[in-house]
């Protein structure tokens, strides 16, 4: 892009007629001979997972796009949400199990999701304005070992506040609740699960695309000084992504509460390390390469155990990272989409 | 001069510091080493207490040969979770106090296999009420490795019965009294899971049972369906699933993915899986939700049914009244309490010969006479010596079932039997 042709927003039209479609062809066949050889069960255990994964791979791979951050607290700000969602149905709205009524069910996730992206969001801007702005041109060691404090933080304010043990999440969605879709059973709680996250991840990638502060976002994480000479409000630009990346690993949280019933302080720590291999896996800084980097791990854990080696399933994970990076340095998206956001 | 008087003062305040804990200069100190806080506090809260009540009584009575006696419980729970290293530090501390006569713990036997070098290399008698791993104690599984130093010096004993014995005594349950035949079992890869799984195993299938999945999960697991739904369980629907493990490595977890997937089959496990009523942080029935818990059986490696049961009850809970948790014993109360009688029936019986011994040679003569299989106890347990590896020659073990209605609907175990295994031997 010259700074000569102004840059003409594409179509809807025209981006999807110009999408690659060669790369998700390829996504779909190795799915379809992944579910041939898993089952249907199976690959929905790993659908499930590789949602909540990826959702938190995003917040990732956002914020290392802007500023090169590897954001270590972000898989406690994952588990700060599934706390303040667990706390918001039970003390807040006053629900401990699962609700039939199906408008109230969605008023209460609609209310659950709402509210925690907010806090998120607001909690992702706090941690950058405080913890990270005032270090953005210190050597990169200083953030990265600020980022590690703050996940102690956070995880330690959760332990003092709700005890170390798993703490009981209501799940709004009856978990035994199934459908039956062409003679598979299939429960409603993973439906809305994948369809939820899925539904969220293309709204990022609108947001990022077609939005003028999604091009602010995209030109800062190209060159953050030219960006800043071309009238973008960089401060601003940086807290959004906090926020959004931020807020989606609330949802992500939400979500997680909802799969399991139960949480505990520590779920970041674990969650976030795979979030952040899933976006390595996927190319760091490329959002839809995070998204399925997150799928790709929940199916690699699952496949994992699903042939007998369900303890080695962390080994098998980080073993599919190293054999990617060995063929391709920058992970699975990184050099066939310039862009960053 | 300034500076020399100053430092004489520190020396001073770090002595009249050091004096604080003990009230006069004739105290003996009972270590307590068990995990007490966060999601493990549900074992190690109760289990501590009961060895705390069994000391405050002897004070009460004028402490032992005109000794006091202080209990020094220490916690080696990190983040919720029993740690080795913590653990081994703990024991360090007790070794290195002259006071510490005695040490009352560990809970998990993986803290045990740390533990025992040391205890062992300083001659510090140590009672568990609730290790049951095999290894720790007999030279067949591997014991010489923990007592390596002083093989012959038992400093470790236990009133809890063993893993061989608890694993098989609940597939013979499983098989005979639940009329199970096919089963999934999971264990957590510990020292305990493991073993116990192990043993649960072997007896099983011996018996007949079929093992449809034997699958090890990392302790820190926290997604237990992919295992679940596994081609050979979901090809071949178990009747029952036994865990072998503890809550915090993920028996709670398992159980409410388990019931989510509308398995109400029966929840198997030893006695790391019960801990306490669904009103205590951390306990199986918490973590898994109250109707979640229905149907699960789990076994405690120690008499539950002990003659002087109601008695112990009511004094525990009369000692305890004003706690704000753990006011009624947990599983592990009787044993604890038990192990305290045995380590301060020692010392009264050393002290009976050889009155004027320093601290060295107190903590000698009380390992010296608990490990000798020579002596019985008469506990709260009933009556109990200790074999040449130091294991108890009390081999019970005891059953018990989730009741959801139990504690004003909190749920919580109920007693349901426990058989003898000592004429069995081993």
């Amino acid at each position: 892009m010259t700074a000569l042709t102004p840059e003409v927003r594409p179509s809807v039209l025209s981006s999807v007629r110009h999408a690659r479609i060669g790369p998700w062809l390829f996504v779909a066949a190795v799915a379809a001979v992944v579910f041939a050889f898993i089952g249907p069960a199976q690959f929905m255990n790993a659908l499930t997972l590789g949602a909540i994964y990826a959702l938190v791979a995003l917040g990732y791979t956002m914020v290392y796009g802007i500023i090169e951050l590897i954001n270590f607290a972000h898989g406690d700000v994952f588990m700060v949400g599934a706390f303040t969602s667990m706390f918001v149905l039970t003390n807040a709205l006053g629900q401990k199990s699962p609700e039939h009524d199906i408008v109230r069910l969605i008023f209460l996730i609609v209310a659950a999701m709402l509210i925690t992206m907010v806090v998120m969001g607001v909690l992702g801007v706090l941690i950058e304005r405080f913890a990270y702005r005032p270090l953005r041109n210190a050597p990169r060691l200083a953030p990265l070992i600020t980022a590690i404090g703050v996940s102690y933080i956070l995880q330690n304010a959760i332990q003092i506040l709700f005890g170390p043990s798993p703490v009981t999440s209501p799940q709004l969605i009856e978990p035994t609740a199934r459908v039956n879709i062409m003679g598979q059973e299939v429960s409603w709680l993973r439906i809305f699960i994948i369809l939820s996250s899925i539904g969220l991840m293309i709204a990022l990638q609108v947001f990022v695309n077609r939005t003028k502060l999604g091009r602010a976002m995209r030109s800062t994480a190209q060159d953050r000084e030219a960006a800043q000479l071309m009238g973008v409000d960089i401060n601003r630009t940086i807290a959004a992504t906090f926020f959004i990346g931020s807020a989606l690993a609330g949802a992500a949280g939400v979500i997680n509460g909802l799969y399991f019933g139960n949480i505990q302080f520590d779920l970041g720590f674990q969650a976030g390390l795979k979030a952040f291999t899933a976006a390595v896996l996927g190319g760091i800084g490329n959002i839809t390469g995070a998204a399925l980097g997150g799928f790709i791990i929940g199916f690699v854990e699952v496949m994992a155990g699903s042939f007998g080696f369900f303890v080695w399933a962390q080994a098998f994970v980080f073993a599919v990272l190293i054999i990617t990076l060995v063929f391709r340095p920058a992970g699975l998206f990184g050099q066939q989409i310039g862009e960053r956001a | 001069m300034k500076l020399r008087t100053f430092s004489a003062l520190a020396v001073v305040t770090l002595m009249v510091a050091a004096a604080c804990g003990s009230a006069s200069s004739k105290t003996l100190k009972i270590g307590i080493t068990l995990p007490l806080s966060g999601g493990a506090a549900a074992d190690g809260q109760p289990t501590a207490k009961g060895a705390q009540l069994a000391v405050d009584e002897a004070n009460t009575k004028g402490g032992i040969g005109g000794w006091k006696l202080q209990v020094v419980p220490l916690d080696h729970a990190v983040s919720g979770k029993y740690n080795e290293q913590q653990g081994a530090q703990d024991m360090r501390t007790f070794a290195n106090d002259k006071a510490v006569v005695g040490v009352v713990g560990p809970y998990n036997s993986a803290v045990a296999k740390v533990q025992i070098p040391i205890s062992n290399d300083a001659g510090l008698l140590q009672c568990s009420p609730a290790n049951t791993n095999e290894g720790l104690t007999k030279p067949e599984f591997g014991a010489l490795d923990y007592r390596k130093n002083f093989p012959t010096r038992i400093n470790y004993i236990r009133v809890a019965t063993t893993d061989d014995i608890q694993g098989p005594s609940m597939s013979v349950y499983a098989y005979n009294t639940l009329g199970l035949r096919k089963l999934l079992i999971v264990d957590d890869v510990t020292t305990f899971g493991k073993g116990v799984a192990d043993n649960f195993q072997t007896k099983w299938e011996a018996l007949g049972g079929t093992t449809v999945l034997r699958q090890g999960a990392n302790s820190d697991t926290k997604d237990f369906n992919s295992i679940l739904d596994n081609p050979a369980v979901a090809g071949n629907p178990p009747d029952g699933v036994y865990y072998g493990g503890v809550v915090t490595s993920g028996a709670g977890l398992l159980l409410k993915q388990l019931r989510q997937k509308g398995m109400t089959i029966p929840f198997l496990g030893p006695d790391g899986i019960v801990n306490g009523s669904g009103a205590d942080e951390g306990s199986l029935i918490k973590v898994a939700g109250t109707a979640e818990s229905a149907n699960s059986y789990g076994t405690i490696a120690a008499i539950g049914d002990f003659p002087a049961k109601a008695d112990f009850t009511a004094r525990f809970t009369e000692h305890f009244k004003a706690d704000s948790e753990f006011k009624t014993p947990g599983a592990y109360s009787g044993p604890a309490y038990a192990c305290a009688t045995v380590i301060l029936k020692s010392l009264e019986e050393f002290l009976k010969t050889n009155a004027n011994a320093d601290e060295a040679a107190i903590r000698e003569g009380v390992r010296a006479y608990a490990s000798d299989p020579s002596h019985t106890f008469a506990t709260v347990l009933g009556n109990t010596s200790f074999d040449a590896n130091g294991d108890t020659t009390q081999k019970i073990i005891s059953f018990y079932k989730t009741d959801p209605a139990a504690k004003n609907g909190v749920g919580d175990w109920l007693f349901k039997e426990q058989q003898d295994f000592g004429q069995v031997g081993g």
